[in-house]
C-alpha cells in the first residue's frame, strides 16, 4: 500500500557523469516496473464507501491495519542510498556547501542589521543619558542655592512678616472701631435729655446718666472677651432700653436664660 | 469512475496534486492561486469541483489529497460535502482527506456550527482546519499548509507517509466531550 514512499526522490539530478546517471536511471526503471506491478494488483482490488454511521468504526480498523502493516514495513526495510560514487559525493557536497553558505549570509545580514540597530539604539541612550546629567547638575546647583539662603533668612524674615501682620491687624481693628464710633453716633444717638424733660413729666424719667450704644457696645464686648465662661451684663440704669430692646430684637445680644436682667454679646467670632 | 480512488493511476513525474470540493467557487480559485504561488520542489496541480462525483471523461491525474471546503455560512455547503463524501473510497482516509472550514470569523453570519464540522471531520477520522479564505493573509498561510501536506500525500517527503501525518496531526485534536 506504501510503494509511494519508494517513489524515486526527484532531487537525484547529478549533473553530467554519465555512469552514475545511468546506473541511477536504471535503478529508477526498475522501482518504475516494480510500481505498475503493485498497480496493477490494486486496480483489482474493489471501492468501497461510507456511510456516517459505519465511518467511525470502519476507518478505525482500516487505520489500524494500514499502520501495523508499515510498521512491519519499515522494520523489515534497510534503507537504501545512492551508490555514493565520488562524482556524487562531490555534487553532494557542492549542495550542501552552497546551502551552508546562503544560511550563513542570511545570518550574517540579520546580525549586521541588529548590530546597527543596537549602535543606534546605544547612540540614542547616551544621548539620554548626558541631557539627564546635564539636568542633574543645574538641579544639583539649584537645590545648592536654595539650602543657602532659607537658614539665615527664615527667623528674622518671620518674625517679620509676624510684627507686620500684628500692626496691620492693630490698625484695622482701630479703623473699624472709630468707623463703628462714627456710625453709631450718627445713627443711633442718645434721646436728648432736654427735649424729654421739658416735653412731658415721665415718671419713668432716666435719673441715672444715659450712655450711648456705642458704650454699651464697649461694656459687652469687653465683657465678652474678658469673662468668656460668664459673658453676662447686669443690665443697669444708664442703658436706654429701647437701644437695649434694638439690640436684643436684631440678635446682637441675647438674654440670660434664667434671668431677664442680664444680658450678652453674640459670639459671631465662634 | 462514480468513486475517487486515491491509487488508480501511477503518479506522475514530480507531480502532486489536489482536489478541492466546495460550493464557493471564488474562494476555491483564491485557494488555487495562493498555493500555486507557494515555491515548491515539486510540481503542482489544483483541480477544482463543486462536489463529487467528478465527471468520467475528463482525463486527470492521480488525487493526491482530497480537501472539503466548508463555508460555515451556508448550510447547502455543508449537505453539498456530505454527499460528495458517499463517493470517496475508503482508502482516501487513510490521511489523504482533509476538511477546511471557512467563516468562522464572522460568528454572525454563521449558520452551521463549529461542533457540526468538528463531529463531521471525528466521524471520517480527518484532520479539520479552520481559515477564513477571504482574508488574504491566512489564505496565504493555509495554502502553505496544504502544500506541505499535500506534498507528504503525494510521497514527496520521504520517511513520511500521509497515514503518519495523520497519526501526528491526531495528538493536537481531542476529541470533544460529547463524542465520548
Amino acid at each position: 500500500v506504501n510503494q509511494q514512499d519508494l517513489d524515486p526522490d526527484s532531487t537525484t539530478d547529478v549533473g553530467d557523469i554519465t555512469d552514475t546517471e545511468e546506473e541511477l536511471v536504471k535503478k529508477c526503471e526498475e522501482i518504475w516496473k516494480d510500481m505498475e506491478e503493485y498497480q496493477n494488483k490494486l486496480s483489482l482490488t474493489g471501492t468501497k464507501t461510507l456511510t456516517d454511521s459505519n465511518a467511525q468504526l470502519s476507518l478505525l480498523i482500516m487505520q489500524v491495519k494500514c499502520l501495523t502493516a508499515e510498521l512491519r514495513q519499515w522494520q523489515k526495510e534497510t534503507p537504501e542510498i545512492i551508490p555514493l560514487t565520488e562524482d556524487v559525493l562531490v555534487t553532494l557536497a557542492k549542495e550542501e556547501f552552497q546551502k551552508l553558505r546562503h544560511d550563513l549570509e542570511t545570518v550574517l545580514s540579520t546580525i549586521q542589521l541588529k548590530n546597527e540597530k543596537l549602535k543606534e539604539d546605544l547612540e540614542r541612550e547616551q544621548q539620554w543619558l548626558n541631557e539627564q546629567q546635564q539636568i542633574m547638575d543645574s538641579l544639583n546647583v539649584l537645590h545648592n542655592e536654595l539650602k543657602n539662603k532659607v537658614m539665615p533668612f527664615s527667623e528674622s524674615r518671620i518674625f517679620n512678616e509676624l510684627k507686620t501682620k500684628m500692626l496691620n491687624i492693630r490698625e484695622y481693628k482701630e479703623k473699624l472701631l472709630i468707623t463703628l464710633g462714627e456710625f453709631l453716633e450718627d445713627h443711633f444717638p442718645l434721646p436728648d435729655d432736654g427735649n424729654v424733660k421739658k416735653k412731658k413729666k415721665n415718671i419713668q424719667a432716666p435719673t441715672a446718666q444715659l450712655i450711648t450704644l456705642h458704650e454699651m457696645l464697649e461694656i459687652l464686648i469687653n465683657r465678652l472677651f474678658d469673662v468668656p465662661h460668664d459673658p453676662y451684663v447686669k443690665i443697669s440704669d444708664s442703658f436706654w432700653p429701647p437701644y437695649i430692646e434694638l439690640l436684643l430684637r436684631n440678635g446682637i445680644a441675647l438674654r440670660h436664660p434664667e434671668d431677664p436682667t442680664q444680658i450678652r454679646l453674640e459670639a459671631f467670632h465662634q | 469512475m462514480s468513486v475517487l480512488r486515491p491509487l488508480d493511476k501511477l503518479p506522475g513525474l514530480n507531480t502532486a496534486t489536489i482536489l478541492l470540493v466546495g460550493t464557493e467557487d471564488a474562494l476555491l480559485q483564491q485557494l488555487a492561486d495562493s498555493m500555486l504561488k507557494e515555491d515548491c520542489a515539486s510540481e503542482l496541480k489544483v483541480h477544482l469541483a463543486r462536489s463529487l462525483p467528478l465527471p468520467a471523461n475528463v482525463n486527470r491525474p492521480r488525487i493526491d489529497l482530497i480537501v472539503f471546503v466548508v463555508n460555515l455560512h451556508s448550510k447547502y455547503s455543508l449537505q453539498n460535502t456530505e454527499e460528495s463524501l458517499h463517493h470517496v473510497d475508503t482508502s482516501f482516509f487513510l490521511g489523504k482527506v482533509c476538511f477546511l472550514a471557512t467563516g468562522a470569523g464572522q460568528e454572525n453570519h454563521c449558520i452551521i456550527h463549529r461542533h457540526t464540522v468538528v463531529k463531521l471531520a471525528h466521524t471520517y477520522r480527518s484532520p479539520l482546519l479552520f481559515c477564513d479564505l477571504e482574508v488574504e493573509g491566512f489564505r496565504a498561510t493555509m495554502a502553505q499548509r496544504l502544500v506541505r501536506m499535500l506534498q507528504i500525500c503525494a510521497g514527496h517527503m520521504p520517511g513520511v507517509s500521509a497515514l503518519n501525518l495523520l497519526s501526528l496531526l491526531r495528538s493536537s485534536e481531542s476529541p470533544s466531550v460529547e463524542d465520548l
